[in-house]
């Protein structure tokens, strides 16, 4: 099976949406496909088949759960996993997050150096 | 022989004037007494001058003649029926036989036909004042013959001598007889008897007065009374009053007692006379005239009832009075008069103002000292006491003439008299010091009263019972209620009390007035009031309360409203929160990007931007780990910070914190050892606990010199153990120490800078430690490091985690 390639990732703010896609398009070498809301990630989702999905949990309008709940009817998210990035990085929330389908959890802020290599580990992790 | 006219046989009836005539002869009481010579000096008389040789004093009864005196005859007395005396009585005065034997009444007679052979027979009777005819007195000769007129006559007189002999012997008995009457009746007197001539001098005494007076009877006969028992000034003083009331002069003797007497003013006076050793005798003295049939005082009877038993017993209630603090009283009331006092002891000088002996019965000067408010008052409870026989009990206040207005307190018993009227026993007394004390503390619970409804804090106490005693205003106005008498247990249902959170019910026992009174002191304990469907946020202290003796009396608490200042902090809060978010995103991409860029992702940097790049791209961490260091305070502080407390083996964790602080450390120039560690557990949350060692940890590694050694250990203590952190670095400042745990406390402000701290890290340490049960500290001499150690309960490994 092939490696890693499309991420979709749903981030409101254009300045983290910008170094996330520059940390994991240099460092990463991924093909990713930055959308600026739940609205357009569903959009997207279909056409561009991102093999991870990368979502921010605050985001105006429709947030990052509910944005995850919508794109389970449209693609297969046994197959493609979703990872939240989150500025509430209690336990609970995490746990939360978890529990409702998410494969795993990075905390803001990131470091952009090491987010490409944390990316693929989950990856790998999924595709186990 | 016939018999005389008068009835002689003792079968006959008797007639009344016989009757009256022998109980006249038993009044004499002559019969059957002894010979006397006085008598038979008649018998003589009258034989030698009758010339016969037989004389008699013959007193006839209802059955014999019997002989006081005899002359020439042996026999004492003859029966009645044979005797001429019986015929003599019943004739005229004189009675004469010539010649018994020639006399058909005598010529039978025994004492005719033999011994004495009477012959002549002549006698007089012995006539009663009243009279009655008792006897006689008659001469006897044993031939015939008759008295000349000149013998008669004698016979006549010497009877009535002897008759008069006979009534003079009868009142000499009776005036015996009344003498020993009257002395029996002196002597059972219950006073002392004097009995004066009308000058004065004693003529009699009762037993009574010797020993009254100490002088034996003889010491006081014939000397007059006024000078041998009564002090001449006191006769002086009564001399003079008496001489002004009678409006002429009385001497100062006799005279002061007879005076009044004579002119049918018998007074009874006390007079303090004199004893023979000369002291001082009290008595009441009554003095009577004795009268004659003229009406004229032949003398006085001075009569003396002793006082000293009743002034012994005066004296006594005197000084049980004393020592009484009040005025003791009798009061008497009677339906339709004005109430008096028949006795107020010395107290009334101290209640009221009076002179003891000024005090009249009247109670109108009494009522006239008392204060004009509360007069009614007093009329009043002394009308309803009488009315329903229900004890008296009064304070009210009385204006005494030198101490003012005094607050006195009543209390008496009332008595139904056997004549309706009622008397009271009572006592009054001066709580004037009390009633300024009541007065002061009544005005100091007012102060308190108005001092607790003028606090903006709610005060709350009861009692040892748990009864409500206090609640202010402020209390009632939060409650929406009042004090009411509900069982504690049923406190936080009826007040509407909850936990801190505003929604679930206190339970009774964490009720804080509950706690404090069972003895807890209660301090900051929040809870809510919950009323008009609104949590009102308080903060409680209370405190258990005791009485002087040592006994808990009750308790109190205070409740503060900290509901604005928990809205403002949630708002601060929230601002914080919310400032710290809206600051992370920007600098979460400033960050990411500095960090591609110093990552040299995009390519090589010119050299010269080099150092200015590093510089951003630490500042910009620092600036992140500032606000992660500040959203923790934030929850710990709000209570938000959730821990997950588990069991954990101590020593993986502690290799784990110098695994994972190991790089920090070597980019200080550090190296961390963990040099000893217990198999033991600690009860902890796993993220929080590496959280604490590496805010340690990296602390030690900042201040450690080039090439310093930074050591983990921990050692066990009992039921704890002590995890340290020790470094080589130059020690706490000694003015630094009281402050290392407070937040942005840093040894000099020039640090925070150099070293890349927050300034939070150790004030984030100690309540996180806290939090798990553990206490934080340092030890440090300047020069020879500092070590931070914090410890916490541990358990055995084999326990395991949860």
């Amino acid at each position: 099976m092939s490696g890693l390639q499309r991420i979709l990732h749903a981030e409101d703010d254009p300045s983290i949406q910008a170094v996330a896609r520059l940390a994991l398009e240099m460092i990463g070498g991924y093909q990713v496909l930055a959308c600026s809301s739940g609205h357009e990630a569903l959009q997207q989702a279909v056409g561009f088949a991102p093999q991870l999905i990368l979502l921010d949990v605050m985001m105006p309008g429709m947030d990052g759960l509910e944005t995850l709940a919508r794109l389970r009817a449209l693609i297969d998210l046994d197959r493609v996993p979703v990872v939240f990035m989150t500025a509430k990085a209690q336990p609970e929330e995490v746990e939360q997050l978890l529990r409702l389908g998410a494969c795993d959890v990075i905390v803001k802020p990131f470091d952009p150096m090491q987010l490409a290599a944390r990316i693929s580990s989950i990856w790998e992790a999924s595709r186990r | 022989m016939s018999p005389p006219q008068a009835p002689t046989d003792p079968q006959d009836e008797p007639s009344t004037r016989e009757l009256s005539r022998l109980a006249a002869l038993l009044r004499y009481e002559i019969l059957d007494t002894p010979d006397e010579p006085v008598l038979d000096d008649f018998t003589q008389l009258a034989a030698r001058f009758c010339d016969t040789p037989i004389s008699l004093i013959s007193l006839v009864d209802d059955r014999r003649q019997w002989f006081k005196s005899r002359h020439g005859l042996d026999v004492s007395e003859t029966p009645r029926q044979i005797s001429f005396c019986a015929h003599a009585i019943a004739g005229d005065d004189f009675f004469e036989i010539p010649d018994a034997s020639l006399d058909p009444r005598f010529k039978d007679n025994p004492l005719v036909t033999g011994e004495p052979h009477i012959r002549f027979y002549a006698s007089a009777p012995l006539v009663s004042p009243d009279g009655y005819k008792l006897g006689t007195l008659c001469v006897i000769d044993r031939k015939p013959r008759l008295l000349d007129l000149e013998q008669r006559d004698a016979l006549k007189r010497l009877s009535r001598q002897v008759m008069r002999l006979f009534e003079e012997r009868l009142l000499t008995s009776q005036y015996a007889e009344q003498a020993a009457l009257h002395q029996a009746l002196l002597d059972g007197a219950a006073s002392a008897v004097v009995v004066t001539r009308a000058d004065g001098r004693i003529s009699r005494i009762n037993a009574l007065a010797t020993e009254l007076f100490g002088y034996p009877e003889d010491a006081l006969l014939g000397r007059v009374a006024t000078s041998v028992l009564f002090a001449p000034d006191s006769l002086e003083r009564r001399a003079a009053t008496l001489g002004a009331e009678l409006g002429r002069a009385i001497a100062p003797g006799f005279e002061v007692l007879a005076a009044a007497a004579r002119e049918d003013r018998p007074e009874i006076r006390e007079w303090r006379l004199r004893h023979r050793d000369g002291s001082e005798v009290p008595v009441l003295l009554s003095v009577l005239p004795i009268h004659d049939e003229r009406q004229q005082a032949r003398g006085y009877i001075l009569s003396a009832y002793d006082l000293a038993l009743q002034e012994n017993l005066q004296l006594r209630l005197h000084r049980i009075t004393a020592q009484v603090p009040g005025m003791l009283f009798q009061y008497h009331w009677r339906r339709g008069a004005l109430g008096a006092f028949p006795y107020v002891s010395e107290g009334v000088q101290q209640i009221y103002g009076f002179n003891v002996a000024d005090v009249t019965p009247s109670v109108e000067p009494f009522l006239n000292r008392v204060h004009p408010e509360d007069r009614a008052a007093l009329v009043q409870s002394i009308r309803e006491s009488a009315a329903q026989l229900l004890p008296w009990h009064l304070e009210h206040r009385v204006m005494h003439p030198e101490k003012g207005v005094l607050w006195v307190e009543g209390r008496a018993t009332p008595l139904r008299q056997p004549d309706g009227s009622v008397l009271w026993h009572g006592l009054v007394t001066d709580i004037s010091e009390r009633k300024a004390e009541q007065l002061e503390l009544d005005r100091q619970q007012e102060m308190n009263r108005r001092l607790l409804d003028a606090l903006s804090e709610a005060v709350v106490a009861c009692d040892e019972h748990g009864k409500l005693t206090v609640f202010n205003n402020t209390a009632r106005l939060w409650h929406g209620l009042d004090a009411h008498p509900v069982p504690p247990e049923r406190w936080p249902e009826f007040y509407h009390l909850c936990e801190a959170d505003g929604v679930t019910p206190l339970a009774p026992e964490r009720v804080p007035l509950m706690r404090a009174l069972r003895g807890e002191r209660i301090r900051d304990v929040e809870m809510t009031i919950v009323y008009n469907g609104r949590p009102r946020h308080v903060l409680v202290n209370g405190d258990p309360m005791f009485s002087s003796d040592g006994k808990q009396s009750g308790a109190v608490v205070v409740l503060h409203d900290i509901t604005e200042r928990k809205r403002i902090e949630q708002l601060q809060r929230d601002f914080v929160s919310t400032v710290s978010h809206e600051l992370r995103t920007p600098l979460t991409s400033i960050t990411a990007s500095l960090g591609l860029i110093c990552g040299r992702v995009m390519g090589d940097i010119p050299e010269h931007l080099q150092e200015l790049l590093d510089i951003s791209h630490l500042n910009s961490i620092r600036l992140s780990a500032l606000i992660d260091d500040l959203l923790d305070i934030d929850k710990l502080n709000a209570g938000k910070m959730r821990f997950e407390l588990a069991r954990e083996p101590l020593p993986p964790m502690l290799e784990q914190a110098m695994r994972s602080n190991q790089g920090y450390a070597e980019s200080h120039g550090a190296h961390i050892t963990l040099s000893e560690c217990p198999p033991v557990a600690v009860e902890v949350d796993a993220m929080r606990l590496q959280q604490v060692l590496s805010n340690l940890l990296s602390n030690a590694a900042k201040f450690s010199p080039a090439g310093g050694e930074v050591t983990l250990s921990a050692k066990r203590h009992g039921d704890r153990v002590r995890i340290s952190v020790h470094d080589q670095g130059k020690g706490i400042a000694r003015t630094f120490r009281p402050r290392v745990f407070q937040k942005f406390a840093q040894a000099d402000a020039s640090d925070t800078r150099q070293q890349g701290g927050t300034g939070l890290g150790l004030a984030i340490s100690k309540e996180l430690v806290e939090r798990m049960g553990g206490q934080i500290g340092f030890d440090s001499e300047p020069g020879k490091g500092a070590c931070f150690w914090f410890e916490l309960p541990c358990h055995e490994p084999n326990g395991g985690g949860r």
